[in-house]
């Protein structure tokens, strides 16, 4: 392991040279810097598609039967501007798919995974930079095909995020809309592998001299971690979306219903293919926010964080648990019990490292100065809701509980806890915390807090009510749940979801103000505005040169080094600048 | 490892490290999908009541054993021919015997399917003829991409470009090449022979 750190770099050998064109500059572009931005303005214009849907969904289920509101009539024109069953099963179908593979994945993964890996571990690019330009431009293709898709005879994918057959086959949607989903989900896979491939290798080969792998920024694990479960799982989603494609247009049986075409055909097959993947793919969404989340709460408590090694060896753990328990996605599919109660007894497994990494944070916080800036009023509300997010987990980890709360809002209240909103928080901590770097500019905190204020309340009260609802056992993906007697009742409840979620969606805007304004007409950032002692804030300027480094920093401390007794001039220790008086290292490990 | 570091410059260690690994974890990614596309298979073939289903034409043995022998051959001779290029003698010779290996496996692959295909076995009649297809011509494919990618560096093969001991890139189209034999005595031990 140590050989490989002297033959990582030559100390003025950039990845690639400047590029000078416009076009190499900013559209076909290999620098990690530029297609990270390009992924996270990609990311943040679905988080607004795929938002506006939500918007749409909810208008529904609090105003059944009413035109939605102003764009309503550009949108729905054949209806007047009201939602039809049919454009309803579309919009959940594509709000699912767009905040999962064009909202969160850019963002957290293609952006934060591209700019934050090479940087903080103290690299000049990626390891394969044509790669990771091949990366973007893969997923822009599958944007196309997604895009169109919206615009083809009979409409969108309409058979949920999860695409179950036979819902996805040709019998249940026919169209080119749902093929071209099965072959747009193919690309975006595509381009994930790529990314993987990109981050898994740099992690190993390019980290800079000393930087073992216990002394990166738990950023830089969770990214990692990401990494290698894409890696190992998007195949199987993409093996499953062949041959999803396979039945709808070369007339094979691997999923369609034995009963209806001779020579049957299995839909749990794809069930199995799908959470096989489906699974892992949560923690592939959660684990960049857990390693920011494990950061930001050291940065801005001013202290180490709490048990560094146990936290990395808790994501780990979370890594390998999630491949073995993607049965209870299928618990009512009428599995055998006995693999019912093993899938049952790993699920709660993993709340065991959960834990670990919660109380981890918890005692990072624990007598620390706290700094409630913006990212990290951010990252306090991911601890929050993924908490709560995370004890939900537990009810539908049951089978029992599982066989009552089974598809219904509950499940819905439960996902987004964790996934939509704790990754939706972290981004935005991510964003404001790295945004000085990116851009060399600074936010503005007045608008982030409010920003904070209006996503983070009206976040849980969408969500918990949800719970709600779903606990009163009322289905998900119903178009008017009204017309059953016995979710009349639900009705207000379902309105307070809605409002609170128009609340959240024009929260927003603070955050759009604040971004355009930022980007190009905010204060000046300095190199290190947060004074935390990681690579690209302590040994680089904001933003930092083509080749990140001028010099590749030599690593002699870890990423958390506040308050250390020795250094009497700052409360903060950069992870490349020796102890003062040579003090020595082995301080330096926790 | 230990021989991804013995060449002779460091800029070439470097990359030779960078493209090693990075093929690794390619190649690891990749193989999840064939394991997908087995584990399809396995519980297609457990589902089953009988198998192959009744009335589905029996699948031959003796050309598909056959394509193994040239798979196998042509693994043997992509690493002859790196070893000849890292020992600094020509490798184009053997370069030449694998692409024509892997051309004679794509072109008894038809003879196979043509056959299998006129017996009434199809795509589209059954389980058993979907999973076959996918899995066989989801391999031929990658094999037709090992050829197009033998053939793509078969020219600086022949200038003596590897001779320096940079064989970085026929190190990694190799890497691939053996994977995708490697795949194929999966798929022929559990399609044809179990």
């Amino acid at each position: 392991m140590n050989e490989s750190h002297g033959l990582a770099h030559d100390e003025h050998d950039p990845i690639h040279p400047a590029p000078t064109g416009f076009l190499r500059k900013y559209v076909f572009s290999e620098d990690h810097k530029v297609i990270a931005k390009q992924f996270i303005w990609l990311g943040l214009s679905f988080l607004l598609v795929g938002g506006t849907m939500a918007m749409m969904i909810r208008w529904q289920l609090a105003n059944p039967g009413v035109p939605f509101p102003l764009i309503g009539r550009v949108v729905f024109s054949k209806s007047g501007g009201l939602i039809s069953p049919a454009a309803y099963t579309s919009l959940f179908t594509m709000h699912g798919t767009i905040m999962i593979f064009w909202a969160i994945t850019p963002i957290m993964i293609g952006g934060f995974g591209n700019f934050c890996i090479p940087l903080l571990i103290g690299a000049r690019d990626m390891v394969f930079p044509k790669l990771n330009m091949f990366s973007f431009w893969m997923m822009f293709l599958a944007t196309v095909i997604l895009v169109v898709s919206f615009f083809v005879p009979m409409g969108a994918g309409a058979a949920g995020w999860t695409a179950y057959p036979t819902i996805s086959t040709q019998m249940g949607t026919p169209g080119w809309g749902q093929t071209l989903w099965v072959v747009a989900i193919y690309f975006a896979g595509g381009s994930s592998i790529m990314g993987a491939v990109n981050y898994i290798t740099t992690v190993i080969v390019l980290r800079a001299p000393g930087m073992g792998y216990f002394k990166m920024p738990l950023t830089v694990w969770g990214l990692w971690l990401t990494a290698i479960l894409n890696a190992l799982f998007i195949p199987v989603l993409a093996a499953g979306m062949l041959l999803l494609f396979l039945d709808r247009t070369f007339g094979t049986h691997f999923f369609v219903n034995g009963m209806a075409i001779k020579g049957g055909g299995d839909p749990i097959l794809y069930q199995h293919l799908f959470w096989i993947f489906g699974h892992p793919e949560v923690y592939i969404l959660i684990l960049p926010v857990w390693g920011v989340v494990s950061d930001l709460t050291s940065f801005f408590a001013r202290k180490p964080a709490f048990g560094y090694r146990v936290t990395a060896l808790a994501m780990v753990a979370v890594c390998v648990l999630s491949a073995v328990v993607y049965g209870h996605h299928m618990y009512a599919t009428g599995m055998s019990p006995l693999l019912g109660q093993g899938f049952m007894v790993l699920t709660m497994i993993i709340s065991v490292p959960a834990t670990v990494l919660f109380f981890n944070w918890l005692a990072t916080l624990w007598r620390g100065k706290l700094q409630l800036k913006v990212p990290m009023l951010f990252t306090l509300g991911v601890v929050f809701v993924f908490g709560l997010g995370g004890l939900t987990g537990l009810y539908l980890a049951d089978i029992p509980q599982d066989l009552y709360l089974h598809d219904t809002y509950f499940v819905v209240g439960h996902f987004h806890l964790t996934m939509a909103a704790a990754v939706f928080l972290g981004s935005f901590a991510s964003i404001y915390f790295w945004f000085p770097k990116m851009f060399g500019r600074q936010m503005n905190p007045l608008l982030g807090k409010l920003h904070f204020v209006f996503s983070f309340i009206p976040l849980n009260l969408v969500f918990c009510g949800m719970l709600e609802v779903g606990f009163g056992g009322m289905q998900r993906r119903l178009y008017d749940p009204n017309v059953y007697g016995t979710f009349k009742h639900l009705l207000p409840v379902n309105r307070f979801i809605s409002y609170s979620a128009f609340t959240l969606f024009f929260g927003q805007l603070f955050f759009v103000v604040n971004f355009f304004h930022s980007v190009f007409a905010g204060k000046r950032a300095e190199q290190n505005p947060w004074g935390v002692g990681t690579l690209e804030w302590a040994n680089t300027t904001s933003p930092p040169p083509h080749h990140n480094y001028d010099v590749v920093p030599q690593v002699v401390n870890g990423p958390h080094e506040f308050n250390h007794p020795d250094v009497k001039d700052k409360d903060w220790l950069g992870q490349a600048e020796p102890l003062p008086d040579g003090a020595d290292e082995k301080a330096a490990s926790e | 490892m230990v021989t991804v570091l013995a060449h002779p410059s460091l800029a070439e260690n470097r990359r030779a490290l960078r493209a090693y690994v990075g093929m690794v974890v390619f190649l690891g990614a990749w193989g999840m999908t064939f394991a997908s596309l087995f584990f399809s298979y396995a519980v297609i073939r457990v589902e089953s009541a009988t198998w192959p289903p009744d009335g589905a034409a029996p699948l031959p043995l003796a050309l598909p054993a056959l394509n193994t022998v040239l798979l196998g051959l042509s693994s043997f001779t992509m690493h002859r021919c790196l070893s000849s290029l890292r020992a600094g003698r020509p490798g184009l010779r053997w370069l030449f015997w694998t692409i024509a290996l892997g051309a004679g496996f794509l072109a008894l692959q038809l003879v196979v399917w043509k056959a299998l295909h006129d017996r009434g076995l199809r795509a589209d009649s059954g389980q058993y003829g979907s999973i076959f297809y996918t899995l066989t011509i989801f391999h031929a494919l990658h094999v037709a991409c090992g050829l197009i990618a033998l053939l793509a560096i078969a020219p600086r093969v022949a200038r003596g470009r590897f001779a320096s001991g940079n064989t970085t890139a026929v190190r990694t189209c190799g890497m691939f090449w053996h994977f995708v034999d490697a795949v194929w005595v999966v798929t022929f031990v559990t399609v044809y022979l179990l």
